[in-house]
Parts: C-alpha cells; sequence; structure tokens
C-alpha cells in the first residue's frame, strides 16, 4: 500500500542536492526511519543522481536493503562505508564492474547480511569467496559469471546456511557439486553452462531440499529425480531423460526446456497421468509428436513456439486446454483451420501468441468469440489482411475483420506489426477502449491511424512503426494523458524539428525514434524502482529471470540469452507478467515494465 | 453543524478539524470508525505522542490539501525539505 505523503516526502528530499544538505544533519530522525522509510530514501536518491559515498554513513543504522546494481561508480569508498549497515540484510552490486576482491573486505564484518548478489562483477575471483567465507548468515549468493573458479566454489561449502546459490556461468565441476553437499539447507541451484555432467547431476540427488534446478548449457542428459523438485530448466542439454521412475519428479511444476534437443522423445517425456506440470516451455526444440502433452492436465502455461506444432497437433493441446492461460504458438505450422479446431477449447486463454504463422482474418472471429478472458494478443506477422472476403460477388465490399475484437472486452495488449495493414483495415481498433498497449508496423499506415488511436484512452505505451508519418501529422497529434511510450522508429518521414518538438510538448511520454534525444533524466525517471520488492516470491521470480540462458520469458526468438537484450529491470518486470511473452519485437519491451511500474512502486514504499 | 475532531501533538498543541479531512489518515480513520474499541471514536479526539506539533499541523494541511486535490484542484503541497524526514515517519504511521 502506498502512503501518497510519504511519497511526496521523498521526492522533495530527493529534488536536489541543496534539499539533502537541509535533512543530512538530522540524525536523530535518520537513526529512527523505519527500515522500510530508509531503504525507499536511499533508492530515490540514487535514482537522482544524489547518493554519494559519504552520504551513506547517515543510513548505516536505518537501511537493511541496499541495491546498486549497474552501477558503474561503486568502489572500495562506496564499500568501506556499506561495511558499517550494521543491520544490512541484502546487497545487490551485480554488474558493479569496479568491484573486485579486495573491495569486498568491508562487507566480512556484516553478520546481518543473508542475501548478496555479485553477479558478472566479473573482477571477483577465489580470493573474493574468501572474504565471504566470514558472512556466515548468508542465505542467497549469486555470483554467476564472475572470475570464481573450481576451488573458489569448493570453498561456498562453509557457508552452511546457503539455501540459494547461483553459479551460472561458472567452470563448476561434478567434484565440486560433491563437495558442497555440505550445503543441506539448499532449495536453489543454478549450474546453467557449467562443466557438470550426468555424474555430476546424479550427486545432485543429494540436496533433497533443492526445488529449483537450472542444468541449462550443460551435458547433463539425464534429469536427476528430486522429490521436491518443482522448477527444471534444461535448455539446450541433450535431453535423454527427464523421468525415469513414474514416481519421480511428482512436484514439478515448471519444466523448461526451450532449444533442447531429444534423441528419445518418449522416454524423455515419460510423465505419469498425475503430471503436476503447470508451465512447459519446449520452444525452439525438434519435437514432432505432441502426444505427451495429454498427461499434463493442470498446463497453465505453454510455449510451443519455433517447433514443428502444426493443425495435425492441435488435437493434443486442446485435450489439455481447459486449464491453460498463456499459450504461444509463434512460428508454428498452425493455420486457421488448426486454429478453429483449438479455440473451441481453450476457454480461460488469457495470452495467446500467433506470430508468425499462416492464420488469417478468420482466426480474428475465432478469438473473438471462443476466448473471452483473452488480456493479451499478439496477430504480428501473420496472414491477417484486417478484412474478411465476402463469399458472395454481389457484396463490393470486405468486411472489416479487427472489428470482431470489440467483444474482448478484457484486452488490454495488442499486437499487430504486420506490412501490409492498412489505416482502413485498423480503423476498428480505435473502439478498442480498454487497450494500454498496443504495437502497430506497418509501411501502409498513415497520419490517420495515429489520430483515431489518440483517442483510445488508456493507452500507456503506442507502437506506430515504419509508417507514413509526417510532421504535420505528428504536430495535430494529441496523445492520451496516460500514454507514457511512443515508439515511431522507422517512421523515415518525420524530421529532427518534428521529433524533438514532439518531445517537448509531452516530456512524459519517451519517444522512441531515430532523432528522439533521450535525456539522461528522463531516462531516470523511467526506470523502474531499482530495488526488488519485499516480497521474497517476487524476489526469487526475479533472480530466476535474470541468470540462466534461454529463460522461460519468450522473446524474440533470435536471442538465445535474453540478458543480452534486457536489462534487470525490464527482466523483473517481464518474469511476472504473463503478457511479456506476446511482445517479440525489439523495441517493444520497454513498454512491458511500465505496466508493472505502478505496481512495483507501490510494492517498494510498503 | 459540520462534524469536527481534535488531533493533539507531542507538545500538546490541539488541532480542530473537519472530521472528512482527519479521514485522510487510514489510520485516523479506523481509530475514528472502529465500533466501541477505541475511546477516539467516542470523543473524536486523537493524541499523538510521537508527533511534534510542526509536523502535525503540516499533516492537518495536507489533509485538506488531498481533499482539495481529489476533487480535481490540482495545485502543488509543498513540503520543506528539512520536514521530510519527520513528516515521512508521520505519513507512514498515519497511512496517508
Amino acid at each position: 500500500m502506498t502512503s501518497p505523503l510519504v511519497r511526496l516526502c521523498l521526492e522533495e528530499a530527493c529534488k536536489s542536492g541543496v534539499a539533502v544538505e537541509r535533512w543530512r544533519l538530522q540524525r536523530r530522525s535518520l537513526e529512527r526511519l523505519p527500515a522500510h522509510l530508509a531503504d525507499a530514501l536511499l533508492r530515490h536518491l540514487l535514482r537522482r543522481r544524489l547518493l554519494f559515498p559519504s552520504l551513506l554513513e547517515v543510513f548505516k543504522h536505518s537501511v537493511e536493503n541496499i541495491d546498486l546494481r549497474g552501477e558503474s561508480s561503486i568502489n572500495a569508498e562506496w564499500m568501506a562505508y556499506i561495511g558499517g549497515f550494521v543491520n544490512l540484510l541484502s546487497l545487490n552490486i551485480s554488474d558493479c564492474q569496479r568491484i573486485n576482491n579486495s573491495t569486498l573486505w568491508p562487507i566480512t564484518g556484516l553478520t546481518s547480511l543473508t542475501e548478496l548478489d555479485l553477479s558478472r562483477c566479473s573482477k571477483v575471483t577465489d580470493a573474493g569467496i574468501k572474504h565471504l567465507q566470514s558472512v556466515a548468515n548468508l542465505e542467497k549468493l549469486w555470483i554467476s559469471q564472475t572470475g570464481v573458479t573450481e576451488a573458489g566454489i569448493s570453498l561456498l561449502a562453509s557457508l552452511k546456511n546457503l539455501s540459494l546459490l547461483d553459479l551460472g556461468g561458472l567452470p563448476v565441476t561434478d567434484h565440486n557439486l560433491s563437495s558442497l553437499q555440505a550445503l543441506t539447507k539448499l532449495e536453489y541451484l543454478d549450474i546453467w553452462g557449467s562443466n557438470v555432467t550426468n555424474q555430476g547431476a546424479a550427486s545432485i540427488l543429494k540436496f533433497s531440499n533443492l526445488s529449483f534446478l537450472n542444468l541449462s548449457w550443460t551435458s547433463v542428459t539425464h534429469a536427476p529425480n528430486l522429490p521436491h523438485l518443482e522448477c527444471l530448466h534444461m535448455n539446450k542439454c541433450a535431453v535423454i531423460s527427464i523421468s525415469n521412475h513414474s514416481s519421480t519428479l511428482a512436484s514439478l511444476k515448471k519444466l523448461v526446456l526451450s532449444g533442447a534437443t531429444f534423441s528419445a522423445e518418449t522416454k524423455a517425456f515419460s510423465f505419469t497421468s498425475k503430471s503436476s506440470i503447470t508451465y512447459l516451455d519446449v520452444s525452439k526444440t525438434s519435437l514432432q509428436n505432441f502426444s505427451f502433452l495429454d498427461t499434463m492436465t493442470k498446463l497453465e502455461h505453454l510455449d510451443l513456439s519455433s517447433t514443428a506444432f502444426g493443425d495435425d497437433s492441435v488435437e493434443f493441446v486442446a485435450c489439455v486446454g481447459d486449464t491453460l492461460r498463456n499459450l504461444n504458438l509463434s512460428d508454428t505450422k498452425i493455420t486457421s483451420t488448426g486454429f478453429e479446431i483449438l479455440s473451441g477449447h481453450v476457454p480461460r486463454l488469457e495470452t495467446l501468441s500467433l506470430s508468425q504463422t499462416f492464420v488469417d482474418d478468420m482466426s480474428i472471429s475465432y478469438i473473438s468469440n471462443m476466448m473471452p478472458c483473452i488480456k493479451a494478443l499478439d496477430l504480428s506477422r501473420t496472414s491477417i489482411r484486417g478484412f474478411i472476403q465476402q463469399q458472395s460477388p454481389q457484396e463490393e465490399e470486405a468486411k472489416p475483420s479487427l472489428a470482431a475484437l470489440q467483444s474482448l472486452t478484457s484486452l488490454k495488449t495488442l499486437s499487430l506489426e504486420h506490412p501490409y495493414l492498412s489505416d482502413i483495415a485498423l480503423s476498428p481498433l480505435s473502439s478498442l477502449t480498454g487497450l494500454t498497449h498496443l504495437s502497430l508496423r506497418s509501411t501502409s499506415l498513415t497520419d490517420s491511424t495515429l489520430h483515431h488511436l489518440s483517442s483510445l484512452p488508456n493507452l500507456v505505451s503506442l507502437g506506430v512503426q515504419d509508417a507514413v508519418l509526417t510532421n504535420n501529422g505528428l504536430q495535430k497529434f494529441r496523445p492520451p494523458l496516460s500514454l507514457r511510450t511512443l515508439n515511431l522508429k522507422g517512421c523515415w518521414l518525420l524530421t529532427k524539428d518534428a521529433v524533438v518538438g514532439l518531445c517537448k510538448r509531452h516530456p512524459h511520454i519517451k519517444v522512441m525514434h531515430e532523432f528522439a534525444h533521450e535525456s539522461s533524466s528522463l531516462d531516470q525517471n523511467q526506470l523502474l524502482p531499482r530495488s526488488s520488492p519485499p516480497q521474497s516470491l517476487a524476489k526469487v521470480a526475479r533472480r530466476k529471470s535474470n541468470q540462466r540462458p534461454g529463460t522461460s520469458v519468450a522473446v524474440a526468438r533470435s536471442f538465445i540469452d535474453q540478458r543480452v537484450k534486457y536489462n534487470r529491470e525490464e527482466l523483473f518486470a517481464l518474469q511476472d507478467l504473463p503478457l511479456s511473452r506476446l511482445i517479440p519485437q525489439e523495441g517493444e519491451f520497454v513498454n512491458v515494465p511500465e505496466i508493472l511500474g505502478d505496481l512495483v512502486s507501490h510494492l517498494v514504499i510498503q | 453543524m459540520r462534524e469536527t475532531v481534535k488531533l493533539i501533538s507531542m507538545e500538546g498543541f490541539e488541532f480542530v478539524i473537519d472530521r472528512e479531512a482527519a479521514m485522510v489518515s487510514q489510520t485516523i480513520r479506523s481509530m475514528l470508525t472502529s465500533p466501541g474499541g477505541f475511546s477516539e471514536s467516542k470523543d473524536g479526539v486523537v493524541t499523538f505522542p510521537d508527533i511534534s506539533t510542526t509536523i502535525l499541523e503540516k499533516i492537518c494541511q495536507y489533509f485538506y490539501w488531498s481533499l482539495q486535490y481529489s476533487r480535481g484542484k490540482e495545485t502543488e503541497f509543498h513540503i520543506e525539505p528539512e520536514l521530510t524526514l519527520e513528516l515521512m515517519m508521520a505519513a507512514n504511521y498515519l497511512h496517508t
């Protein structure tokens, strides 16, 4: 719950360096500050670029969580002050490139510290791990893609309280895994890209409390049969077997196998009829036979994108369609014929992607008639033309097909990036008043589409890419009050003056165009709150999302490692957002975090 | 006659404000509306032993500003930087 006055105070306190000077000597107030307010104040200062090492001093009794990820200025001086934070619970200095082994030394005295994120601090090596050994209460440690080697990983065995360990991208060996077996509380283990083999994976069985395991990009071919495992990632693995016995992996809820190869398909998916899986990602695999789906009666999320899925396999999805909420069929061979059969069997679907498929205008009427709960829809690069050709030759005019979308009262996000869609075809969109995110991309669009769409009162982000927009059209454009992002990339007719003028007239809108000058201050305002919300679940979700290659948050298919494309804040937002799977176009991702922008800032001030 | 409530600061200063304004604070609202439990709901008097007069005055100003704002009068609420810390804590306590 947000307190508006707290928010006003935070903003006022961080308005300028002068403002800071006027409260920073109020030592007694600062010491009394409840931790969540102190955390929020620190975060605001950082975002406003008003934080400097000696100012950290005033927070040393009150702050519990510090998130400095990606701050290139963090060096030994900062860390020296942070070493004095007696009540610090969590510290995130991932992607801080100036962090090295010696700068880590001050945190050795932080007895209250339970969470430490050093991901991608490439200068941290085995010597840095030695420092960490004295932080005995550490429960969660992220050291993915640091310079730590096999010897350093073995040292972690002394951190007996660890429940989460992220060793992604490190040269973890089979031997390491057996030495780490002292970590009996381990629930979350990420060893993507490691040197672990099937032999090492077998020793993972000793971690009896493990609920999350990421073995992506390893040579492991047999998934260990862990009784409590809920989430398993084996992206890009040559999977031979997921389950040896019918009774194992009974708790498994989430299975992510994007890009995996299968040598013995049926064996890999020997699930019992009691399969508890709710989330399955088999995108970019060579699967031909989808009959294994029929045991997955609890499935809510299914990603079959970029597979051989086609009309002949539709029945397998249809038979588990009752519970499905998210379905990604982009870049498959499905056509309107198959989709018609499917549409009657997925009554609860909220998110659907059919991009890069052969579905045509008929599919729109199937969606609008049969899928009343749809919130997010991606129909980019399909065979949709915007008109249904009339059967009888007497009728001259073709019927606009998109008008049928009006019956979808929950529809919030729509992507229709398609080179052939014209102004007239898209004109029914202006009556979809519930839309918050709309993404269009067509060389046939003109000013008139832009003006039609300005009547959508709830639009938060709008993309009209590659369109023939003119300066005059832009001048007359009256964006809805809620608009925060306007993507005009590829609108080649616009001049620099027109784009800059638009930015000036609407400073709260982030305009994306070759000529749009993004001032740094604006950028900062656009950022999500940098710290994680207090909810531990959300935190775990975020962590999950930012360290493994080929995560399940499906995006553009050409991106295997999503960190290439998204920064951490965005990934965080994407992870929690089912809609995100629908936005495969580069440049669109900024829209999604903003959906959560409000939500997250609420959480942060709590 | 309009219903009022009395808010008393740490130093004993009394602020008599409209009940409607005081209800901007979720904490005060629950104190005033909870059936039976609090004596505050009977007398319409709330004492804040942790909130100084300066801050409580600012809080009262905020209550009225917030009412006006919610009715569409979009003015700015000015906060002196030296008040931000204490005001933040009070606002946090009052859920306003």
